[in-house]
């Protein structure tokens, strides 16, 4: 993999203050406040299918940035992420079919359910590297989905299980407008909480076991414990994910969480790029749309409407090339591609050549 | 003069398209002619070996500028196999054999250009070379001693009857004794195949003691080339590779003025 | 009775699938996770040139396979020659993306509706009535013969054929085969042209015995715990696994409850993982190759 060229740009922290500031330049400030004010003012200024579709990215970007913790930064491979999601949603489905229980106890039981279930993933990850792990969690994702459509045909729910709105202090969450701002904020606390975690000990711990995990034990650092860590917060982070769409979509079944959605979810972090939070959110971003814009260029296109009946194909088979093409043409993903032409404006009248190139 | 049978001509290598780690070498070497390529570690020796081979994609490295001319077609940038097709034959640093293949078996496995002009097989001629080999056949190569596993990757290089054999640090971790056999193994390959051979060593004393010709790599560069007997005369060649102090001591200063000087004026 | 030929059919199914994950991952290190896919595309081949060939059954089946095998060639030469060199992890999401692209195109080209070549070739399927009051039908007797056979070729060409020991060295150390002169391409292309070839061959007889559907990609997913029981790096331990997953699956279905039929492989897999995770026969340390 051919190593990013070194940015350029005329900030440099010259401070101790410096280095512990979230937003650092004024343009930066100026850029989130402006899309912040974005964020909110959009659910109020387009039609309840894109409000609908802007909170699926949402859902779709908490789980994408807790598998980019796992794997885009700790290296630990993972293709159990529907499994994960999938146990989520069931400890909300049967906590309140079972007990009735609310909001506030099915979240974090889906929080402690995911976090038991780290740690079952990632005891593995302690003996087991590269494809061997994401083998085992393979495995767990088949093993919880069995589990969880054991439960619904012995109770009878073979269809589904049927999630009444969160109720928190005796208000529904039902309209769509609020589960925009719900997840939104959601989404937010989710990204300030690994963007603290990648300036913490445990992320440089996390980074330094994903290069080289035998120079890592030898700086002393806990390998077992970083690992399980990671697996830990991302699954716990994943199950929640998993409540709420439990809660969102009023209703959980096991055809939802299928190997394809695991395939999405890391489909997202390759596409967004590798090991950049900022990747999660734009491979999210990406995964969640392409859907829509294939059916869109299938209305669009003349001739395609004879491929109407699988559209579903066609999307798996447009998804399939566009995951190759990136893995192939742009290993860096999506913010690769913002890199390259940030750095062209920043350096711009110059060009950045590599030694040896002509330009 | 005739045409050389290998011509390096102002050779660069960039690695991951940032750092320069050899610039303008040249060197040549000729039909039935024994060449070494000295230098330290980091000096440029293997970059060259492995431009040579074709061997730089994998480390993300590239020839930018010079040619490499073997019998007068151009091999930069070559994919290696299409390399040892034409006639060059690379013996690597390390894991020189494969390890759960068996003697014969690691003979087999290479893709041979043609037999011998006298009609005998490539194995007869391996086997006539290095008798102890057709003793240990049968034998896993990760079996083998350091100096069995070099003979049989001299011999696997051999497999492919080639004009010139590549060989980087022939004396690695052997001992003095197995270096003395091999390399008179070398000078008989040579006598009676009319094969050329090109010596990448650390070790000045043992390449040169067989060598028509050598080179003197230091960062990156030729600094110093000549006939192999006037190289082991050579004042700096008998201190700084040869570890024989002249007659008066330098002290450590003088050593490093030698060094930058032959940095920057090389 | 009727168990032990229930457990050898389904062990030759996952063995026949499982060699084709050992060859590509034993020489390249890949893990080819569109394999399911790959054998899927083998058996609708099959019912393509059912039409195209309806004069001679025969000549369809061997055409159908030969394609495979050209198939499993061009997917190393047009996709996974980009990816090597590049991380294991890269090249593995490679193979799952491919899967998806072929699951995609298959029902586009030949839409969700099952099947049945058999019918198409105008053949029947006689069942085999066994001593011992046993019954099998003629194409699952087939699969085992073709296990058989195909193990046994396996076994030869890389103990003794020069391109199959150009296979094992190219596995072993692919910068010295590279060296020595070995077109690593041809060999990776090779491996997977033959891999792709059996896998295609019992996706064939397995429609040609059932029917065919996409659901086949999950007997091929199934098959994989059988390579990993096995040592991913051993063709060996792929016939003792698969027996071990099928008898462990039949197991269960008969005794059990049918419906872990389909985690039961998983399980064993995981068991296997904790265990001894290089597999029966693996090498050890394959696992800090990866």
């Amino acid at each position: 993999m051919s190593k990013p060229l070194p940015s350029a740009s005329g900030h440099f922290r010259r401070s101790y203050a410096d280095e512990f500031r979230l937003i650092e330049t004024r343009l930066a400030k100026t850029s989130a406040a402006a899309f912040a004010l974005v964020l909110l003012v959009f659910p109020f200024a387009v039609s309840p299918f894109y409000v609908d579709l802007a909170t699926q990215v949402f859902l779709a970007a908490i789980g994408a940035l807790a598998l980019m913790l796992l794997t885009g930064i700790a290296g630990q491979i993972s293709l159990g992420h529907a499994g994960l999601l999938a146990a989520g949603a069931f400890t909300t489905g049967i906590l309140y079919k079972e007990f009735g229980a609310p909001f506030w106890v099915t979240l974090p039981s889906a929080a402690l359910a995911g976090a038991l279930l780290g740690v079952v993933f990632g005891l593995p990850s302690l003996r087991l590297r590269g494809l061997y792990l994401a083998v085992s969690t393979l495995a767990l994702h088949f093993l919880v989905v069995y589990l969880g459509g054991e439960y619904e045909t012995r109770r009878g729910f073979s269809t589904g299980i049927l999630v009444d709105p969160p109720v928190v202090f005796g208000y529904e969450i039902y309209a769509p407008r609020v589960w925009y701002f719900v997840l939104l904020a959601a989404a937010a606390l989710t990204l300030l909480i690994c963007i603290n975690l990648m300036r913490s000990r445990s992320g440089r711990a996390w980074r330094a076991i994903h290069s080289n995990e035998t120079v890592a034990e030898a700086l002393g650092i806990g390998i077992a414990r970083y690992k399980l860590l990671a697996f830990v917060i991302t699954s716990a982070i994943t199950a929640m994910a998993g409540a709420l769409f439990a809660y969102y979509r009023g209703f959980v079944s096991i055809e939802a969480f299928s190997l394809y959605l695991t395939i999405q979810y890391v489909a997202m972090i390759i596409i967004g790029g590798m090991g950049s939070l900022l990747g999660a959110l734009l491979g999210a971003l990406f995964v969640t749309l392409f859907p829509y814009v294939i059916e869109g260029a299938m209305a669009a296109l003349p001739g395609a409407d004879r491929l109407a009946g699988s559209v579903f194909a066609v999307n798996y088979a447009a998804f399939g090339i566009v995951m190759i093409l990136f893995l192939v043409f742009e290993p860096q993903g999506l913010v690769g591609i913002w890199r390259r032409v940030r750095n062209y404006f920043l350096l711009w009248p110059f060009r950045q050549t590599a030694l040896g190139e002509r330009p | 003069m005739t045409v050389p049978l290998l011509a390096v001509d102002k050779l660069e290598v960039v690695y991951q398209r940032a750092i320069t780690a050899i610039q303008g070498v040249s060197l040549k070497v000729s039909e039935g002619q024994i060449v070494a390529i000295l230098g330290t570690n980091g000096a440029g020796k293997t970059t060259t070996l492995r431009a040579i081979s074709g061997f730089l994609g994998l480390d993300d490295a590239r020839v930018t500028e010079g040619t490499i001319l073997f019998r007068g077609a151009h091999l930069e940038n070559r994919p290696p196999h299409e390399i040892t097709w034409r006639g060059l034959a690379i013996v690597p640093e390390r894991d020189k054999v494969f390890p759960n293949l068996s003697v014969a078996e690691n003979l087999a496995v290479v893709p041979r250009r043609r037999g011998t002009a006298d009609g005998r097989s490539m194995e007869e001629v391996v086997y006539h070379f290095f008798p102890r080999l057709a003793e240990l056949k049968r034998r896993e190569a990760g079996l083998l001693s350091g100096g069995e596993r070099q003979m049989l990757a001299i011999a696997s290089g051999l497999m492919c009857a080639p004009d010139l054999l590549l060989i980087d640090e022939l004396s690695l971790g052997l001992a003095p004794v197995a270096v003395g056999k091999l390399t008179e193994s070398l000078v008989q390959i040579r006598d009676e195949l009319g094969i050329s051979i090109l010596l990448v060593e650390q070790s000045a004393s043992v390449a040169l003691r067989i060598a028509d010709y050598g080179y003197v790599l230091e960062n990156g560069r030729v600094v110093l080339d000549g006939d192999a007997q006037r190289l082991l005369g050579h004042a700096d060649i008998q201190e700084f590779y040869l570890g024989h102090a002249g007659g008066s001591r330098r002290s450590y200063r003088d050593v490093k003025q030698y060094r930058r000087s032959r940095r920057w004026y090389g | 009775m009727q168990l032990a030929v229930n457990i050898l059919v389904l062990a030759a199914i996952y063995a026949l699938i499982a060699c084709g994950y050992v060859l590509i991952y034993r020489v390249s290190r890949v893990l080819n996770l569109a394999h399911g896919e790959l054998m899927m595309l083998g058996a609708y081949m099959l019912v393509a040139t059912a039409s195209a060939f309806s004069m001679s059954p025969v000549m369809a089946v061997v055409i159908a396979a030969l394609m495979s095998l050209a198939v499993g060639g061009m997917v190393y030469l047009f996709l996974m020659r980009r990816m090597t060199g590049e991380m294991v992890l890269a090249a593995v999401l490679t193979t799952v993306a491919l899967g998806i692209l072929i699951r995609g195109a298959v029902i586009l080209i030949w839409s969700a509706q099952q099947y049945h070549p058999r019918a198409m070739l105008g053949w029947g399927n006689p069942v085999i009535t066994l001593p011992g009051d046993a019954r099998i039908s003629l194409y699952a007797a087939l699969l085992i013969m073709a296990t058989v056979v195909v193990y046994g070729g396996l076994f030869l060409f890389l103990r003794f054929g020069r391109w199959g020991m150009r296979m094992r060295a190219a596995g072993q150390d692919p910068l010295l085969a590279a060296q020595r002169g070995i077109n690593l391409h041809a060999v990776f292309a090779l491996a997977w042209g033959l891999s792709t070839f059996t896998g295609a061959l019992a996706g064939i007889l397995i429609a040609l015995d059932s029917g065919l559907d996409s659901t086949m990609v999950m007997i091929g997913l199934k098959a994989f715990p059988a390579a990993l029981v096995g040592g991913l790096d051993s063709l060996a331990g792929a016939l003792l696994g698969a027996l071990i997953i099928a008898a462990a699956e039949v197991g269960v279905i008969r005794f059990i409850d049918p419906l872990l039929a389909d985690v039961v492989p998983f399980i064993v897999l995981i068991a296997m993982l904790v265990i001894r995770p290089w597999g029966l026969f693996g090498t050890r340390e394959e696992l800090d190759r990866v």
